[in-house]
């Protein structure tokens, strides 16, 4: 069974009846949102499905649209988070992100600015090592980009698409070793993006190039799978402690490629979380490390592939 | 934008473009399009620096009561018949802060009413409640600052009733480094238009 990301959106008015039909279908929902009429649920469906809930939802006046980074968190780098980068253009990327199923972390760093000054903290580096990808948000001028990128990458293991001013060519030529992803056209702007030609048609790429950047890495998972997939793991353990039911965050559980952020503390539940069992005979600690996150005192799981376990559930 | 002279100089071209959207966002963003008739921004990647010089144009007279307002006399009331609600905010905090609060009645959006026994209808046509030169300087430097590159937090900053220049960098500021641009740039911008008497 393939599944899908894809975002439902419809009518608040009987939309449990939507997510009933995921559910029975062994898809699952990722993220639920409700925005004053309309309700979002980011989901995993399975491909053949697609149409019976498009069907389903049509009568509600739901649409289901396609939404390659459902299941995704990334990290939106930006040199800081002053008026210089925010809210343009760092917001407006994270924005755009999010509208395609990606869950965006802002990660602003305490001095990633200027040309000679800029550096990377350990603590910002592992925060962002913990995401799907990072999205390196840098300035309008060559030499700076060129100058700077040594220090803000160093100890980063994640895939790195860079934005930046200058074209994509002169990104990909300055930057050197080279990195995953770039897009020329992003660079500092003082306004909000709203022309389609020039700004617009930028995000459209970027959408496209973290897409490819995260194509690759699935298709590398693929070669060696999960023990159990993201999901099915986030619908166990939310189950168990009912986590959504009790959180303010828009995510209380957010799911990654190969894992996990359970937004509860790591103290007092991690043993906890390891003995919940995914079915019968496996429990999570079996298949997952569980580690505590950089990010506040946060769980982090990194599900263990196939061949390090030997299980599959 | 409705500057009469606005140049921005770098040895890179994309950057250049870049910087002067940015300084064309920034002052309509702070409403100084009004306020700055000649600008000129140099950035250098190598030392590196910003440097920006410029003019400003004559200053807006302060805004009084009447010049947005019906001043009228009714019913033992001066009533204030609004025209142009951007200053309503500012003379709302003056007359409250003159007459008390609970004395200064808003029947509706436009108009304002206060008694007559505590006010007289001349004065409150000349009370002053926005004057852009008190704050006019504060505006531009943080206006420069913004459209700076953020890391060059090392500055030099100088404005008189005419003129200003700024100069950021992240490395020492020598005066040897920036006294040249500094004046080779102000004297340019003086010979150059009307502005020039301010600079001779």
């Amino acid at each position: 069974m393939t599944l899908v990301p894809v975002t439902y959106k419809g009518g608040v008015y009987r939309h449990d009846i939507i997510v009933d039909l995921i559910d029975d279908l062994g898809g699952y929902i990722i993220q639920k949102q409700v925005v004053a009429q309309d309700v979002f649920l980011q989901s995993l469906i399975p491909k053949e499905d697609i149409e019976l809930v498009k069907a389903t939802g049509r009568p509600l006046g739901g649409e289901v649209i396609e939404s390659p980074l459902v299941g995704t968190e990334i990290a939106i780098v930006s040199p800081s988070l002053d008026i210089h980068h925010l809210p343009h253009t760092s917001c407006d990327v994270a924005e755009y992100l999010r509208r395609v199923g990606a869950k965006t972390n802002m990660v602003g760093l305490s001095r990633g600015f200027g040309k000679r000054i800029a550096n990377l903290s350990i603590e910002e580096r592992d925060i962002i090592n913990e995401h799907d990808c990072a999205v390196f948000m840098l300035g309008n001028f060559e030499t700076c980009i060129e100058y700077k990128m040594h220090s803000l990458r160093r100890g980063i293991t994640v895939p790195i698409i860079v934005t930046g001013g200058p074209d994509r060519e002169t990104l990909k030529r300055i930057i050197e070793p080279s990195v995953d992803g770039y897009v020329g056209g992003l660079g500092r702007i003082g306004h909000r993006m709203k022309k389609q030609e020039g700004e617009i048609e930028y995000l459209d790429r970027l959408i496209d190039e973290v897409s490819g950047v995260l194509d690759i890495r699935r298709e590398s998972i693929a070669k060696d799978p999960l023990s159990v997939s993201p999901a099915r793991l986030m619908s166990v353990i939310d189950e168990d402690l009912g986590i959504t039911k009790g959180s303010t965050h828009p995510t209380p559980v957010t799911v990654q490629i190969a894992g996990l952020r359970v937004k509860i503390p790591y103290g007092e539940y991690a043993d906890y979380v390891a003995s919940i069992k995914i079915d019968d005979s496996v429990k999570v600690g079996d298949v997952a490390e569980i580690l505590p996150s950089r990010m506040r005192d946060y769980i982090l799981l990194r599900i263990k592939p196939f061949s390090d376990t030997g299980i599959m559930v | 934008m409705a500057l009469d002279y606005f140049e921005v100089e770098c040895r890179e071209e994309s950057g250049r473009l870049a910087y002067k959207d940015i300084a064309a966002d920034v002052l309509q963003d702070l409403d100084l399009i009004k306020v700055v008739s000649k600008l000129y921004i140099r950035i250098d990647l190598d030392f590196p620096f910003f440097f920006a010089a410029g003019v400003l144009r004559k200053m807006p007279p302060p805004v009084k009561i009447s010049d947005f307002a019906g001043v009228m006399v009714r019913d033992g009331n001066i009533v204030l018949d609004i025209t142009d609600e951007r200053y309503m905010a500012q003379m709302l905090t003056v007359l409250w802060e003159r007459y008390g609060r609970d004395r200064v009645i808003q029947p509706d959006r436009f108009t304002v009413t206060i008694d007559s026994s505590i006010a007289d209808a001349k004065e409150i046509e000349d009370t002053v409640v926005f004057d852009q030169r008190q704050s006019i300087y504060k505006d531009l430097l943080y206006a420069l600052q913004w459209i700076a590159p953020e890391g060059f937090r090392v500055r030099r900053e100088w404005v008189d009733d005419h003129r200003f220049w700024y100069v950021s960098s992240e490395n020492t500021l020598s005066p040897q480094a920036i006294d040249g641009i500094i004046s080779e740039k102000m004297a340019m911008l003086a010979a150059d238009g009307e502005d020039g008497g301010a600079f001779a």
